[in-house]
């Protein structure tokens, strides 16, 4: 799985959320070092629609302007689960080796 | 620019996408364009503006086949290939014109270099151009396959008989002596095609097994309130 598709289903993980709103927590998340453009996020969300892993929440209209809220499905929280465990168990064995090479050198 | 103006602009721009998703998306995908302009931006954004084109393309082109349905996206990507070693056989029958003239000389008493012309207005072109349109014949099956067109699965099983047919028509004609590449590349397509009718039989019988077992039990969303999701929609 790709760091930005990672992202944008930890944005929603914690609840629906609209376009814009999945951006501005990505960056969050990231620390701002991946800021989404419109188009990579909706090239995203389509891909993920497709693959049954985020769906169309609700609609709203605010500012005469449509906004819809994505939600993560059952089979896109398991996903996540996965990779989420997948990415912890790599990164404490890359820690846990580096504080052996720590040890070892003088 | 004013936002109207800036709204025009990125309008254009997103032409680069499908026409359903613009009638599904475009309103929402603007307000998000708008909602990041900053008021010193005069107009779009040069790198917003790659980056709809990049979207709008790829979406064009990429398959809509779920990554769960492994021998349907297999059957995509294996059409491509075989478009691509389509490719590889036009390039290999028009590179080795000369080395078949000459193995045809050198083999046949009877062959003269007078007759070598008709042979390749005969033989050889006719192949190369076929070889040439056949790959265009691919990738467009490829990419209505990616979009679910049924249908381009059976217009493959007829492309694959038309290559079985011209294998075979070649080996008759002596091509494994005259023209051992451009066997061996006819080869190399046949069985690529071979794989992907394979994969085509095995995700049919599976799209049938589906069919047979009854639609599929769904699964309750988790994040979800009981009854929201019906709901939602």
């Amino acid at each position: 799985m790709q760091e930005a598709t990672f992202l944008i289903l930890t944005a929603l993980a914690a609840g629906s959320q609209h376009g814009y709103g999945v951006i501005s927590d990505v960056l969050a998340i990231s620390d701002g070092r991946v800021r989404l453009r419109a188009g990579t996020l909706y090239s995203a969300l389509d891909r993920l629609r497709i693959d049954g892993l985020v769906d169309v929440d609700r609609e709203e209209v605010v500012d005469s302007r449509l906004r819809r809220y994505y939600r993560l499905t059952a089979e896109g929280r398991r996903q996540l689960a996965v990779e989420a465990d997948r990415a912890r168990s790599n990164a404490a064995t890359a820690l846990s080796r580096l504080d052996l090479a720590g040890g070892a050198s003088p | 620019m004013s936002e109207v103006g800036t709204e025009a602009a990125y309008r254009r721009w997103l032409r680069w996408y499908p026409r359903e998703f613009r009638r599904e998306h475009a309103d929402e995908l603007l307000g998000v364009l708008l909602a990041e302009t900053g008021p010193d931006d005069r107009g779009p954004r040069p790198v917003e503006c790659l980056d709809l084109v990049r979207g709008g393309l790829s979406m064009r082109l990429r398959p809509r086949v779920p990554r769960s349905d492994s021998a349907g996206f297999a059957v995509v990507r294996l059409m491509y290939l075989a478009a691509l070693v389509q490719c590889a056989v036009a390039v290999t029958v028009a590179g080795t014109a000369g080395a078949v003239r000459a193995s045809m000389l050198a083999a046949d008493p009877g062959f003269t270099a007078a007759q070598w012309p008709a042979q390749l207005a005969d033989s050889v072109d006719p192949l190369v151009v076929s070889a040439g349109l056949g790959a265009i014949v691919l990738v467009w099956l490829a990419w209505c396959s990616g979009r679910g067109r049924r249908w381009a699965r059976a217009l493959f099983v007829v492309n694959f008989a038309l290559t079985t047919y011209s294998l075979l028509h070649g080996l008759a004609g002596g091509s494994a002596t005259y023209a051992p590449a451009d066997l061996a590349a006819g080869t190399v397509l046949w069985l690529t095609e071979l794989a992907t009718l394979g994969v085509i039989v095995i995700s049919e019988v599976r799209r049938l097994a589906t069919l047979r077992s009854g639609p599929p039990v769904p699964v309750p969303d988790p994040a979800l309130p009981l009854g929201a999701a019906g709901r939602a929609r």
